[in-house]
């Protein structure tokens, strides 16, 4: 079915559309969601189209690729504004437009009697269309306009509460706003590097070869420059594809918030939780992943990036896992959880586990997302409260919400058999097998047990124990902010069947835009992962019954947890997420701020301003003192001497006609 | 026939009254007077030669000199209301605006 490749350009489209038709067109709540959420929905439906068109093609030439325009032509720097729908954007494509409409559906709910639902929803729309064109660029300049694009609608989005000086856990919005953006420079400017490295030792910017513009692709010819060098003069020398490899490795720690940028990530919760769901859960932050996936080839013939994409991701997943275990606000948990879980699909990408690495990524985007939702309806039940030590024993009045909620906590945890547990175990059984890795298995191991400690606590602080406050008007959301929680709930309870153990949909799907060998399965895989769901078991019991038994009475509103006495300084360290926060305020902002304070005051004010112009006007001034008596203003003495001037003049003319 | 250092002498005369009224007397509108007389010596100058040389030109110029000096005398009186309204005052030693 070849006549209906233009479908594709309908799924960025339509959501672009439907952002400038918000913007423009919508006047009112009402009339702002629904054209968002048709657009969102047309997406959906298009990239179904665009999937089953994908489906007929055989599976070598399984991929849709479409130019529109010579985008740049600058000598060889030949840039198309092209869209690619192969396998892997289709899996990427399916989850943003499906959990995004859904999230546009929940957004009607949730956002009612705001004060500026015209713009959350277009904003939402325009983040749909650039997290499309992200994922949907045949080359990488235009996936980096997607990049910013999606980076642009974070910091709108989390700042959509620009006007309210604080949020929940003490955050002022319009400074997180900045702070995601100017985090996530550093990791853009890093990616923008490695493009210009692509370009200049690869003559091209395209992923496969394209005809239209007659470029070369640069994955098919990534693997010739194995050996090469690059120079960095006194540096030393550094192979080509390990520093691209290293540059993009930074750009993805930036994006998915991996250590040591990650900081930005719990700030962005100053977002409404839509966004949270949305943005920072399910799509834009997997696309670090995304991109290192996209990048394999790149990835695999440089061994040494590809063990630092994997160090840094299994360190991410203990110590923000470890954070999540620590903290109070009900969506600070979730934002650490969320770089924990991050961490396992950066740990998977970085072994070249790409199928197990996207199939974590598409069940996290459905449990992550049920969970950051069912956070929201807490939230609204709760009217605005997100301290989970004024919650406490609210199953009884949040009976749905309390259902839904265990769910996405148990298959973020990994119990079997909903989706977590598929997932997680997948890569857990990488690497320990595949990539007889055992020290980064076992960190992973580790952080499976703590991520299952932190929503075993999470579900005990907010469901169990006694109601630490009186919230007796709280009751379920229903209409538009619930049937999305049932189809993620769902979601999160079978999604583990994409990629079940001896059917894997998705790996043998993937296969060949991947062409990752098929994993095999044995008994010790089987045992590991009966060991590992032991583990989370026993982790998240642990949590659940410390704070809904033990510590449930000694929880007081505005106090430490009492597990701090247990372990000091660990705990507090990893309640202020390891210091990273403190370090870049010490190490970077305040000596910033006192570098643009002395530059504004001292070499603006006092040099600049002071010095130079003011120094030229009083320069003048002085000059001119002497010569300002002269003028008096007095119009009789000025013709006098205008008299006597011209009387001069005209004696000096007579001297020399009668000489 | 007078002769014609007689016009010039009285022409002199005339513009030295003017010069020094302009230059003594405070309110402006004998300044103005006193203006008025100096452009007046240089007509009677301006025709005495006329007619001595016998040139039309000379005379022509006296007219041009009358039609600017009325335009003058009519700014100049306008000029004189306008301070006059805002500052109560005819002394030219009063208004002392473009000090420097």
């Amino acid at each position: 079915m070849s006549d209906l490749r233009w479908v594709i350009w309908l799924i960025p489209t339509l959501p672009l559309l439907g952002a400038v038709a918000t913007l423009l067109l919508a006047r009112g709540e009402r009339a702002a969601g629904m054209i968002a959420t048709a657009a969102a929905g047309l997406s959906f439906a298009a990239t179904l189209v665009a999937v089953w068109v994908l489906q007929t093609m055989p599976a070598e030439a399984a991929r849709i690729e479409s130019v529109a325009w010579t985008w740049i032509d600058v000598a060889s720097f030949r840039v198309s504004f092209g869209l690619l729908f192969d396998r892997l954007t289709a899996v990427m494509a399916l989850l943003i437009t499906g959990v995004g409409s859904l999230i546009h559906v929940y957004s009607l709910g949730y956002m009612r009697g705001d004060s500026r639902p015209e713009r959350f929803f277009a904003y939402l729309n325009l983040f749909v269309a650039a997290m499309l064109l992200l994922v949907m660029a045949d080359n990488l300049v235009l996936l980096f306009l997607g990049w910013e694009g999606v980076g642009l609608c974070s910091f709108l989005l989390i700042g959509h509460y620009f006007d309210r000086r604080s949020v929940a856990p003490g955050i002022v919005p319009a400074e997180a706003a900045v702070k995601a953006f100017v985090v996530n420079r550093i990791g853009d400017a890093a990616f923008l590097l490695a493009i210009m490295l692509i370009f200049s030792r690869l003559g091209s910017v395209s992923f496969l070869p394209n005809a239209t513009l007659g470029t070369p692709g640069y994955l098919e010819r990534a693997a010739e420059l194995a050996f090469v060098d690059v120079q960095l003069g006194p540096l030393g020398s550094i192979g080509v594809l390990t520093a691209i490899g290293l540059l993009m490795l930074i750009g993805v720690c930036g994006k998915s918030a991996q250590l040591p940028l990650s900081t930005w990530l719990p700030d962005a919760m100053a977002g409404p939780t839509p966004v949270s769901a949305l943005i920072h859960a399910a799509t834009m932050v997997t696309a670090g992943v995304y991109l290192i996936v996209r990048n394999h080839v790149v990835f695999s013939a440089a061994p040494t990036a590809a063990s630092w994409v994997v160090g840094v991701g299994a360190v991410t997943a203990l110590l923000a896992a470890l954070s999540a275990a620590t903290q109070f606000d009900l969506k600070r948990v979730l934002a650490y959880s969320t770089i924990s879980q991050l961490g396992y699909m950066v740990v998977a990408a970085g072994m070249g586990a790409y199928a197990a690495s996207m199939f974590h990524l598409l069940t996290h985007g459905l449990f992550k997302a049920l969970l950051f939702l069912a956070a929201g309806a807490l939230i609204h039940a709760l009217h605005d409260v997100q301290d989970m030590r004024r919650m406490g024993g609210l199953r009884q009045h949040l009976p749905f919400t309390f259902r839904v909620y265990v769910v996405g906590a148990l298959a973020l945890a990994g119990i079997f058999p909903l989706a977590g547990f598929w997932s997680k175990d997948e890569i857990i059984a990488h690497a320990w097998f595949t990539a007889q890795n055992p020290a980064i298995a076992l960190m992973l191991i580790a952080s499976a047990a703590v991520t299952a400690f932190y929503m075993g606590r999470q579900v005990a602080l907010i469901f169990y124990g006694q109601p630490r406050e009186a919230h007796a008007a709280a009751h379920d959301p229903h209409g538009s902010m619930r049937w999305p929680l049932v189809v993620l709930a769902v979601g999160a309870a079978i999604g583990g069947v994409l990629n079940l153990p001896g059917v894997h949909w998705l790996s043998s799907w993937l296969e060949p835009t991947l062409a990752e060998p098929e994993a095999v399965y044995s008994v010790g895989k089987a045992v590991m992962a009966v060991v590992v769901t032991a583990i989370a078991v026993g982790g998240g019991y642990l949590g659940w019954w410390l704070y809904a038994h033990v510590v449930d009475g000694r929880i007081v509103p505005g106090k430490t947890d009492p597990a701090l006495y247990y372990l000091g300084d660990i705990w507090r360290g990893a309640e202020l997420g390891w210091g990273l926060d403190w370090l870049y305020d010490r190490a970077i902002v305040r000596p910033y701020r006192q570098c643009s304070a002395f530059l504004g005051r001292v070499v603006d004010g006092e040099a600049l301003d002071g010095l130079l112009v003011g120094g030229t006007g009083r320069t003048f001034v002085a000059l001119a003192r002497g010569v300002r008596a002269v003028q008096s203003g007095h119009a009789r003495r000025g013709l006098a001497a205008f008299l006597l001037g011209v009387v001069a003049l005209l004696a000096a003319l007579l001297a020399m006609t009668m000489r | 026939m007078i002769p014609t250092y007689y016009y010039v002498a009285l022409g002199a005369i005339m513009f030295a009254i003017g010069v020094i009224g302009v230059l003594v007397r405070r309110n402006v509108l004998v300044t103005f007077m006193s203006v008025e007389m100096m452009l007046n010596a240089a007509n009677l100058v301006l025709v005495a030669f006329a007619f001595a040389r016998q040139d039309i030109l000379g005379q022509v110029i006296v007219f041009f000199v009358i039609v600017v000096a009325a335009a003058e005398v009519a700014v100049g009186l306008a000029l004189l209301m306008a301070i006059f309204r805002t500052r109560q005052t005819t002394n030219v030693d009063d208004m002392t605006l473009l000090k420097g």
